[in-house]
């Protein structure tokens, strides 16, 4: 059991990545390429936030943290999450937005041209 | 960490993972995407990432998932059966799909164990900003004084990417009269001509708290998860709930193309432009620590704490506009007259 749980979010994150991958390869359909872009990003940002988790620790908001005077309070890293892989995991989740955004601009973009969104309908109209 | 919780949701997230891809109406897919999203924000919360977790409830869950439904319903809705005979993209998907796990497998082996508190990745720089954090900044929460403090630059950049992001999607969707060189589609909408009294009603109600609770994730940022980021989005998705219940018109009224450009500058500006202003006070860009010779009554710990509600308030006036502007071009084919 133990060495379950000390793996399982990683082996959650590869079949993620393998589904997320799979979809942008083999789908037919383009929209559901930009859904298995959007899976292999939370994929990736599964990995990251499964390294900042600590056992026994909480969240990264330092506590009594309120006011002045406690700013010399003793301060254990231990107790809290790791605050930097959120960091970089918060933006990178806004920035997917806007990579969404555009991809889903370019599908309306393709839709306008051809008409259809199936990838193999788009490709018999470029011959 | 309650590893129960985590398996549990963990299991049912890859369930939605695999519904999302295969599952053949459009429509559908989107909604099971937006459940997978909230999946994944319950696994953060475990998991301690509160701040991740309030990020992807508001963009993950809810503004990607209306962007996914506004294109379902300009394009098509239904996925076609491939033609019989194209079986090889298929295939090698899953052969590159395959591959990959097995390599990404044999790197796991070498992990720290999950919630490990010696692995590598917080033993070197993350102890410091959880140590410094309250004395550097006096901001408790470590999230923020990281997003907006040590790692300014960082920040500042991806705010712009999103700047980028709305350029991009303006650039390629947008269309004037006189400039159209091809016949635009009509934008479906549903809204036209249905007027339900009960849901107009609802979003009116419900947009000015949203909007002084978006104020308040910006605001209180430093002492709670939250901030610009967060709020912008969640000032963002209120317009959008009016533009979905009412019509584009009345949105576009307040937030025209203009105004969301020009908002999407300040923010941006206003990011870039406290870095500058530190720099002319004689420090480094984005040290906001020399902000004290300018504002009055605080300390060089204090005022980096006000350089910092300073910069959330630029990222979340950016963000609002992006999301604005990426929804109406998306849900209007460009046009902005009249959409979902």
């Amino acid at each position: 059991m133990e060495a379950i749980v000390a793996e399982y979010n990683y082996w959650i994150y590869i079949l993620l990545m393998m589904i997320g991958l799979y979809a942008m390869l083999a789908k037919n359909n383009l929209i559901k390429k930009v859904i298995g872009m959007s899976i292999f990003q939370t994929a990736i940002i599964l990995f990251y936030v499964s390294i900042s988790a600590k056992r026994e620790a909480t969240i990264p908001i330092i506590a009594h943290g309120h006011g002045h005077d406690t700013a010399h309070a003793v301060v254990e890293a231990a107790q809290y999450a790791n605050p930097l892989p959120h960091v970089l995991m918060l933006t990178a989740i806004v920035v997917s937005v806007g990579t969404l955004g555009v991809a889903l601009a370019i599908c309306l973009a393709i839709h306008r041209r051809y008409n259809t969104l199936e990838e193999d309908e788009i490709q018999e109209q470029l011959q | 960490m309650i590893w129960q919780i985590d398996l549990s949701v963990l299991t049912l997230v890859v369930l939605c993972a695999f519904a999302t891809i295969m599952v053949k109406d459009l429509l559908s897919a989107a909604i099971i995407f937006g459940a997978y999203s909230f999946l994944m924000c319950l696994l953060w919360t475990e998991m301690g990432a509160v701040d991740v977790a309030f990020t992807e409830a508001s963009v993950g869950a809810g503004v990607s998932t209306i962007l996914f439904i506004a294109i379902t319903f300009q394009t098509s809705r239904t996925v076609k059966k491939r033609k019989k005979g194209r079986y090889a993209a298929k295939i090698l998907g899953l052969l590159a799909a395959v591959i990959m796990g097995l390599v990404l497998l044999a790197a796991e082996a070498h992990f720290p164990g999950f919630g490990d508190p010696g692995s590598p990745a917080s033993l070197h720089l993350s102890p410091y900003y959880i140590t410094h954090t309250l004395a550097d900044t006096a901001v408790p929460n470590a999230v923020t004084s990281v997003l907006a403090d040590y790692r300014g630059f960082d920040t500042m950049f991806e705010t712009a990417v999103i700047f980028t992001a709305g350029l991009a999607v303006i650039a390629i969707l947008r269309r004037v009269k006189q400039a159209d060189r091809c016949e635009l589609p009509e934008p479906v909408t549903i809204s036209e001509g249905y007027e339900d009294t009960i849901i107009r009603f609802v979003s009116r109600q419900l947009v000015p708290f949203m909007q002084l609770f978006a104020l308040y994730v910006v605001a209180h940022g430093h002492h709670s998860p939250g901030g610009g980021f967060q709020g912008g989005v969640i000032l963002g998705a209120s317009f959008i709930l009016l533009a979905i219940s009412y019509d584009l018109n009345l949105v576009t009224s307040r937030m025209s193309e203009k105004t969301n450009i020009m908002l999407g500058n300040i923010g941006v500006l206003i990011y870039a432009g406290i870095g500058v202003i530190a720099l002319l006070l004689g420090a480094n860009f984005l040290d906001y620590s020399i902000l004290h010779k300018i504002l009055p009554a605080t300390g060089p710990v204090m005022a980096r704490s006000h350089g910092m509600l300073g910069i959330e308030i630029g990222v979340a006036i950016a963000v609002m506009a992006i999301v604005i502007a990426i929804y109406l071009n998306l849900s209007s084919h460009g046009k902005l007259d009249k959409g979902l």
